[in-house]
């Protein structure tokens, strides 16, 4: 293994250390927290033959950094541009950015977060067991300019020329974005039946990502309808919970690290495979919302982790290839 | 201890494709309340195969899991079997936590106005919130501990315009609970004092001394005995 010093070069708003989040930390008032779109993170890590809950670098607005010796990097989340040294490289593919090039991330567009993994162990604080932040107890995880990280890679890929080309052609399961309002699917809550109306408003109307927005949850701007009946007692909620607050024409989304309801309504649940869409929401987005029954979320599910098993299987065939075709030890 | 009574029959219904919510039926809150934390109990020793995560409420438990492993109706049938299995007796002896608290109008803002609302004066309201032990119930954000048992003559309203930035240590009641503030923060709970000592410290494995469960005794004491204490909560070393 090759102990690897590598300096962050631009930071444009803000990066920090993720994984797909904590375990077991909710029931200590804990959220799980993690990358807010969990696909492009675990996408990321499979390219790069890491874990899928590999430390990794979120980050919202431009990112550059140099290594000394070659690294696989790949860069998912949010279109945008990724030069090695300014030549123009692709996301959603396992790059081989050789010995003190400069892999830089910038105009991302369309949609709020950039991935980026890099292969090996990035050494990151933890947390209860995890890299991810937690901003509400002041585990921030912020990643700096100038700032050194530090990665325990295989030696064999710190060792790769600069004239080694490995054409890795995958098939990646991308992330897409929609050019006009994004459609997410939503599961019915019981409580969908307290507040009249809703159902039918939520499925007609498009709604507008307003500002306020962060990691607890997605304030979208549109009609809603209220409850006509007191608060309930608070209690815990799924990621994805559709919240209706007090104010008029707002709703909200609840996120990965929000806390217990205050006692407004849940009308729906985002479906789990259309999570990491919602954790890709920027300002003004028009959003659509589609109702589907449980059984037809689930099957989306089981899809995706096959596409997921299957890139990692992809994945670990060519390293395997590669590894025999040079003789190297992995 | 457990039962099969209808009377506090627990319920699971879908919240989503990654979770389900159990609740009890019952008219009588305290056992509502009483009965979930059994069910939560329950299902954190057993760990049902597919089962992510628990999020307690005050009387609902959310039990997240992973569609792929299981399904609402292996858990309703985990919440049945768990039912009529009594209640071991490994839970670990609960914890006593004394906490020196801070009562006056720069800690407590909101004393002087819950003693008005309950018709009593400060130091009343004081000895109620000093005179019994509070159980910690569950643990709410950032790990602040939720606690019950607070004996007041009835329950206190919470603050109408919440507060933005109260600080961390504020013991804080609503209802018949009560919390400590972990870290600074808004709230919407009323601010009656503050303890000298750290609650809950992120450098520290694990970050909290205390769990759900375990007891706290709130102990008034003068700004000049808090100057002079500090550190992490840490339980009782004796009793």
């Amino acid at each position: 293994m090759a102990e690897i010093a590598i300096t962050v070069t631009h930071v444009g708003w803000r990066a920090t250390f993720t994984d797909l989040g904590r375990r077991n930390a909710e029931i200590s008032g804990v959220p799980t927290g993690g990358a807010a779109d969990q696909h492009s993170a675990a996408v990321a890590n499979i390219l790069v033959g890491n874990p899928r809950d590999a430390v990794l670098i979120e980050a919202i607005g431009d990112l550059a950094f140099v290594a000394p010796v070659a690294t696989l990097v790949a860069v998912t989340g949010a279109p945008a541009s990724v030069t090695v040294d300014s030549a123009p490289v692709d996301q959603w593919t396992t790059l081989v950015v050789p010995a003190g090039r400069e892999l830089a991330v910038t105009g991302a567009h369309g949609a709020l977060r950039s991935y980026v993994a890099i292969g090996g162990e990035l050494a990151a604080p933890r947390f209860l067991g995890s890299a991810a932040p937690d901003p509400r107890m002041g585990f921030k995880q912020e990643i700096k300019p100038d700032q050194t990280l530090a990665l325990r890679c295989p030696s064999a890929i710190a060792g790769l020329s600069e004239k080694t080309q490995i054409p890795f052609c995958f098939d990646v399961p991308r992330l897409e974005f929609p050019g006009g309002p994004w459609f997410i699917d939503v599961v019915r809550a019981a409580e969908v039946d307290r507040v009249p109306g809703i159902e039918q408003l939520l499925s007609d109307a498009t709604y507008t990502v307003k500002p306020q927005s962060d990691h607890v949850g997605v304030r979208l701007a549109g009609p809603v309808r209220h409850p006509p009946g007191p608060e309930i007692v608070s209690h815990g909620v799924p990621i994805g919970a559709i919240e209706i607050p007090h104010a008029d024409d707002e709703l909200i989304v609840l996120g990965r690290y929000r806390t217990l309801t205050a006692g407004y309504p849940i009308v729906g649940i985002v479906a789990k495979t259309d999570l990491a869409l919602v954790g890709q929401l920027a300002c003004n987005t028009p959003v659509r919302f589609r109702w589907i029954e449980r059984a037809q979320a689930v099957e989306r599910a089981v899809q995706h982790e096959a596409a997921l098993a299957a890139l990692e299987r992809s994945v670990a065939n060519a390293f395997d290839a590669v590894v025999k075709l040079n003789g190297w030890w992995w | 201890m457990t039962t099969t009574s209808a009377e506090s029959e627990a319920q699971i219904e879908e919240y989503g494709d990654c979770a389900v919510m159990i609740t009890i039926r019952s008219a009588d809150a305290e056992l509502r309340r009483r009965r979930i934390v059994e069910v939560r109990d329950a299902f954190a020793a057993a760990r049902p195969p597919g089962v992510t995560d628990l999020v307690s409420g005050l009387e609902s438990l959310l039990v997240e899991y992973d569609p792929l492993l299981t399904a609402p109706d292996q858990l309703r049938h985990s919440l049945s079997l768990l039912g009529r299995v009594a209640a071991t007796s490994e839970r670990p002896a609960r914890r006593i936590f004394d906490l020196p608290v801070v009562f006056d109008a720069q800690t407590g803002p909101d004393l002087e106005a819950v003693a008005n609302e309950l018709k009593l004066t400060v130091d009343q309201v004081v000895d109620m919130l000093t005179a019994n032990e509070l159980t910690i119930v569950l643990l709410a954000a950032a790990m602040a501990p939720m606690m019950s048992g607070v004996r007041l003559p009835a329950p206190v309203a919470r603050q109408a315009q919440p507060r933005t930035n109260v600080p961390a240590g504020s013991i804080m009641i609503a209802g018949a609970n009560a919390i400590i503030q972990p870290f600074p923060g808004p709230t919407g709970w009323r601010v009656v004092g503050r303890t000298p000592l750290t609650i809950v410290d992120i450098t520290q494995d694990p970050p909290v001394s205390f769990a759900a469960g375990d007891v706290i005794r709130l102990r008034a004491v003068s700004p000049a005995e808090a100057a002079a204490m500090g550190g992490l909560l840490k339980e009782e070393k004796h009793g």
